[in-house]
């Protein structure tokens, strides 16, 4: 049987992942649409191929491959840590390329080394494309965690600290709340029960309001958000209406939006930046290390890689490294990984299973292949 | 070449967008009886009109199947991925005003704007164990206005086919996107509308579906002129 957009090196490649310690795994093309929509949010439903069962239940074709091996993972619940491989089509509603291709890639669950999985992951992603492509390739690691660390060491309450964090790596949303923090609104108007009670400051009449009202207007105090969850966000949102961060803290936000170095020096620069900024961010600064030095260990090529402090993704998942490689500069993304920490719970397992993963668009390879 | 022009075949629509038309001179009739589902317009005979639905409108548009039509802009922004590439709106008519809204409850007195519903969607998950849930039957427009307008990605979609502003209430869903014209519906389901959450003000238009031979065709120009000059 031939299959359509196969590309000529992917027996290699297929034997190439499996030497890696993986175990090969397929899955079924045809996925429940759930999980995938509940992951990556409504945006992805125009860009996957969605259709029903008889009894209803919301089909679609297989859009990648990461949710399907955690959830087969989860569902034959056996131990980890764990390497998965896979090959196999998927299929998205693209403006460019074909709606349907190839990916390969690799999900790591469980290793608790997380500087050694996380550089394990880039490298080995590295080394199938060397093999593959001619070009030179750039990496581009981000790091979620230590964004994290210094939205933390900004000295900015939590609810503003989730919502810069729940912004990063999608610098439109993320600039507009920094102008938010820099120019903070007054606070909204409310009706005026409610104002007195938020002036009184007191969060238990104000819930046994709401509640009072809810069951007046017949709205169940349980089936969404609760009295109290309502009366909580309130006394947050009052405060946080206060809140407006320094100058000082403010060009320190935007200074380390702007860093970008060679991987090799990377750390240096987190900590040159740490310290003229007053932050403290050791711990992040220790891990970012970590995992360089355990890239050094399995002799990857740093030159090619560089650290962007605003490079990540946008998705409650995603926790720590976040990395693409391209063919040269600028060029098209021939490979993505992650780490992932989230997923799996998120994904229905009992226990926190960290897990770092990359996937290589055969497509993409295949062209930058023929390229000369 | 025979220019088609569809238009609502009942109700209010019907009856005010034949008015604008008369207003401009182009008298509909219908083919046969009163109820017919073809029409012509005195004195231009390579014309004909075609009554259906106001979300066939939408749909024969986006298809070129129809060169011209009266719907409302929520029907062509809802119905047509990439609308603007597609089809031109050529006139806004006056009527028909209804405006696509979020609308979050009432008692929800934390949330007054978008931002608020992202702090509260991006929350969700940890807190109740599933996404915020959307009921509403505009797909595109709600995707578009909370995913590439507010960068607000973590709720899921509910749909309802009716009755949607009923859905918080009843539990089928946190919060709504519907249409409203007076705001009395929302009001008596203790509903609010965002401050920042109006997603399209919507109003019968007069679209044109964007077909190569227009280019060179000058009743088309005449038509929007004609129909343009009788709203005043």
């Amino acid at each position: 049987m031939t299959h359509a957009n196969l590309p000529d090196f992917a027996s290699d490649l297929g034997r190439a992942l499996e030497s890696l310690g993986a175990g090969r795994v397929d899955t079924p093309v045809i996925q429940p649409a759930e999980p995938f929509l509940d992951m990556a949010g409504e945006d992805l439903r125009r860009r996957i191929f969605l259709t029903e069962s008889e009894t209803g239940e919301s089909l679609c074709l297989r859009p990648e491959f990461t949710i399907p091996v955690c959830r087969a993972h989860i569902a034959e619940g056996v131990a980890t840590p764990r390497r998965y491989c896979y090959l196999g089509q998927v299929f998205r509603q693209r403006r460019d390329g074909s709606n349907e291709f190839y990916q390969a890639g690799i999900e790591d669950l469980g290793e608790t080394d997380l500087a050694r999985a996380d550089a394990r992951a880039i490298a080995e992603a590295h080394t199938l494309l060397s093999a593959l492509v001619n070009a030179s390739l750039s990496t581009i690691v981000g790091d979620q965690a230590v964004f994290e660390a210094v939205v933390a060491g900004l000295g900015l309450p939590v609810g503003w600290q989730k919502r810069l964090i729940h912004a990063f790596g999608n610098q439109q949303a993320l600039d507009a709340m920094i102008a938010r923090l820099a120019a903070p609104q007054s606070a909204t108007a409310t009706d005026p029960d409610i104002a007195a009670l938020l002036q009184a400051g007191d969060a238990d009449r104000l819930a046994s309001h709401i509640t009072e009202v809810m069951e007046a207007t017949g709205y169940s105090t349980h089936a969404s958000r609760t009295p109290a969850e309502i009366a909580r966000r309130l006394v947050e949102k009052r405060q946080l209406e206060e809140i407006r961060l320094s100058d000082a803290a403010l060009s320190a936000l935007r200074s380390f939006l702007a860093l970008e170095a060679p991987l090799a020096d990377a750390e240096a620069a987190l900590s040159d930046f740490a310290e003229s900024a007053g932050l403290d961010i050791a711990q992040a600064c220790w891990a970012f290390g970590a995992r360089v030095e355990a890239l050094k260990a399995v002799g990857a090529d740093l030159g090619s890689m560089t650290w962007r402090a605003a490079f990540g993704r946008p998705l409650d998942y995603y926790t720590g490294l976040v990395f693409e490689i391209a063919a040269g500069e600028g060029g098209p993304v021939l490979a993505g990984g992650g780490r992932f920490d989230r997923m799996m719970e998120l994904l229905g397992a009992r226990d926190p299973i960290p897990a770092v993963g990359f996937s290589l668009w055969l497509d993409r390879i295949q062209a930058a292949r023929s390229r000369p | 070449m025979t220019l088609t022009i569809a238009l609502p075949s009942k109700g209010r629509m019907k009856d005010d967008a034949l008015a604008i038309f008369a207003r401009a001179g182009l008298d509909v009739t219908s083919v046969g009886n009163d109820r017919s589902y073809r029409g012509r317009i005195e004195g231009l005979d390579d014309t004909e009109v075609a009554f259906l639905s106001a979300s066939e409108i939408a749909r024969e548009l986006g298809a070129g199947s129809v060169d011209f039509g009266v719907t409302g802009e929520d029907l062509v922004r809802e119905g047509l991925s990439q609308a603007d590439s597609r089809v031109e709106i050529c006139a806004r008519l006056g009527f028909g005003h209804a405006d696509v809204v979020v609308a979050v409850p009432e008692i929800w007195h934390d949330v007054t704007t978008m931002a608020d519903l992202g702090d509260v969607a991006a929350d969700f998950r940890a807190r109740h164990g599933r996404r915020l849930a959307i009921a509403t039957k505009y797909w595109r427009l709600t995707q578009n206005f909370f995913s590439t307008r507010h960068g607000i990605q973590l709720y899921r979609i509910v749909e309802s086919l009716g009755a949607t502003e009923g859905a918080p209430a009843s539990g089928a869903a946190d919060i709504i996107v519907d249409i409203t014209s007076t705001g009395s519906t929302l009001v008596a389901n203790h509903l609010r509308v965002l401050d920042d959450g109006i997603i399209l003000r919507s109003e019968a238009c007069l679209v044109r579906a964007r077909r190569p031979e227009h280019a060179s065709d000058p009743r088309i120009a005449e038509a929007i002129a004609r129909i343009s000059a009788s709203l005043g």
